[in-house]
């Protein structure tokens, strides 16, 4: 549906360089990329603001790059947000239906439909600076799905969130595209989005598309040491939920902060997981035993892998290494947050 | 250092400071309660005399048909200076701040030398628009010495106000224009404001290149300034302090009024009702 073809942009310091891509119809594609990639600036060349210097970008078959940013109908979400401070929620959702010229029943059909289906009727009067990052999300989201844009583009749209906001988010941007079908193009930086979200990613690198697949498959098979690095998002999980428990095998269970049931995957960053030789009695709300089956040098810091029934790699300080004397096949403890678990 | 020296040096310090807000302070009230001790008892009767009520509506009119212009040419300039990318725009930009940096009087008499010498200012002259020595050319007189701060005041709004802004506008389906009148000149009011005040105030005052474009003719080129100085060398001393009272009042307001406009931004001033 949505083809971009040898895209190049010199801006400034940074280039995107022969950006090809095929988005579907439907489709929920993430591109995944390190800060400061022209992830953005992508975005923007798709909506317009900024013309390409070579290639072009295509709406079935039509060359959408000649367009007017008004006239390629495609909905814009920074990561700021970027509400239009001198409105109230209501007239910036309203904004759109009226430059559109959407017959008045017709929109406010579509306002009613959108702010029902995101919960956002108690937020109506309000200035954007009176309204917390999520409700600025969610005003922001409505702003531009209110127009029925043939793809909806975002911008990091969870960084701005706190880690608990950010889950919310994460299963309220599922929805909306489980429910209304808008093809959803989403960039980030945090593989952990692409695999909770994204039904393909794309992982951008100095300005270069290096690989494009469903996230498990980028996951399992990057193919390029770049590629693995960066989605090295150690301690992926399976198992299964009830509540906010998830059985990951035999009589172990991690606690997290999300409730759901069912079959469950879900990842830890190894930074947030601590390593000691007794059990912790601390805030961390998992414990679990096990023994050390592998450690890697890496710079100030060791990488240290336990079997606790599942492998766990943490990242542990050259320093408490050698105060706790760890070596290959000692028991640990290894503890972690119940919200340090993101459920995917 | 001894301990009592320090003591002494930063005693000193704070003393230089609150001395110096202290006089400066004192001596701008001074000279101008000075003016208005002597001005304003006649105010009253003066404001009744024909010559005054004359300049003031001369001075009102001008001020206010100048100011109308500086808009109209401001706003369309400071916002192609913020957010237009084009060869020689630094050279543009200088050129633009020129009469900021003229004495009026030398305005004055480059306008006098465009519109009283020049085949341009021949042809207009002959079409009934006269310059010279009439309230025309006082209104472009107060145009081309204040435009430059009214584009200073608007483009450092223009330059504060998120581009990305007009562009989700567009993403939304707005044109260009729309989006400017939409996004960009709301979010613009407060400058826009400040900028309008500051030039009305700049204008009342304006002399010196209107001296030398308009001239000083008592009932026909006579504004507040004008008046004041007319008054003033002929000794009427009444009348002259009452033009000098009249300006300073509507001075100091402005000066409030643009404090206030100037000072806030218009969202925090809109979402405060809440």
């Amino acid at each position: 549906m949505l083809r971009i073809d040898n895209l190049y942009k010199k801006l400034g310091s940074f280039e995107l360089t022969n950006i090809n891509l095929n988005i579907e119809k439907d489709e929920y594609f993430i591109i995944l990329g390190p800060t400061g990639t022209g992830k953005t600036v992508l975005l923007e060349l798709i909506a317009g603001m900024y013309q390409p210097d070579k290639g072009s970008v295509w709406f079935g078959d039509t060359k959408i790059s000649d367009l007017y940013p008004e006239q390629r109908n495609i909905g814009f979400v920074y990561q700021d947000y970027a509400l239009f401070p001198h409105l109230t929620v209501k007239e910036n959702i309203f904004f759109g239906i009226k430059c559109r010229g959407i017959d008045v029943n017709e929109g406010h059909r579509r306002f009613k439909e959108i702010v029902d289906f995101l919960n956002i009727e108690y937020l109506l009067d309000r200035f954007p600076s009176t309204l917390s990052g999520g409700e600025q999300q969610r005003t922001a989201i409505a702003r531009a799905l209110v127009t029925s844009p043939r793809i909806l583009l975002l911008d990091e749209p969870l960084s701005a969130l706190d880690p608990r906001t950010k889950q919310i988010f994460q299963e309220e941007l599922r929805r909306i595209h489980d429910n209304l079908k808008t093809t959803t193009l989403h960039i980030t930086h945090d593989f952990s989005e692409a695999m909770a979200l994204g039904s393909q990613v794309g992982v951008l690198h100095n300005g270069e598309i290096m690989q494009v697949g469903k996230p498990m498959e980028v996951f399992r098979h990057p193919n390029s040491h770049f590629v693995a690095n960066f989605v090295g998002a150690e301690n992926i999980i399976e198992g299964n939920a009830r509540g906010k428990t998830i059985e990951v095998c035999n009589n172990i269970n991690i606690e997290t902060i999300m409730e759901k049931t069912g079959p469950s995957t879900l990842t830890i960053r190894p930074e947030d997981i601590i390593i000691s030789r007794e059990k912790l009695f601390s805030s961390a709300q998992n414990n679990i035993p096990g023994k050390i089956i592998n450690m890697i040098h890496q710079g100030p810091l060791y990488r240290v892998t336990v079997d606790a029934g599942v492998a766990l790699t943490a990242l542990v300080t050259m320093q408490a290494v050698e105060e706790m004397g760890l070596e290959k096949g000692d028991p640990v403890w290894v503890a972690f947050k119940s919200a340090a678990v993101h459920v995917l | 250092m001894e301990k009592s020296e320090v003591r002494g040096q930063n005693i000193l310090f704070t003393a230089v400071i609150s001395i110096s807000i202290a006089f400066l302070t004192g001596f701008i009230i001074l000279a101008i309660s000075m003016v208005l001790l002597k001005g304003l008892p006649n105010i009253i009767s003066s404001i009744l005399s024909r010559e005054i009520q004359f300049a003031v509506k001369l001075s009102f009119a001008t001020s206010i048909i100048s100011t109308l212009l500086c808009i109209a040419i401001a706003v369309p300039v400071s916002y192609g200076m913020s957010r237009l990318e084009f060869f020689g725009k630094r050279f543009v930009s200088t050129v633009l701040d020129i009469p900021i940096a003229l004495p009026p009087i030398v305005s004055g008499v480059a306008l006098l030398l465009l519109f009283g010498t020049t085949e341009f200012g021949h042809a207009l002259a002959a079409r009934g628009i006269q310059f010279i020595f009439t309230p025309l050319g006082i209104i472009l007189a107060q145009f081309f010495v204040n435009v430059p701060y009214m584009i200073k005041v608007l483009g450092s709004t223009m330059n504060d106000i998120d581009p990305r802004m007009e562009f989700v506008a567009r993403t939304l389906g707005c044109s260009r224009l729309q989006a400017f009148f939409k996004i960009t000149l709301p979010l613009a009011r407060s400058g826009l404001m400040a900028g309008i005040v500051i030039t009305w105030a700049r204008a009342l005052g304006e002399f010196g290149a209107a001296l030398m474009l308009a001239g000083a003719t008592r009932l026909k080129t006579e504004t507040l300034p004008v008046s004041l100085f007319l008054n003033m060398s002929c000794g009427d001393l009444k009348l002259a302090l009452a033009a000098a009272s009249i300006l300073i009042i509507i001075s100091v307001l402005s000066l409030f009024l643009f404090e206030i406009m100037g000072g806030k931004q218009y969202e925090l001033s809109r979402s405060s009702l809440y």
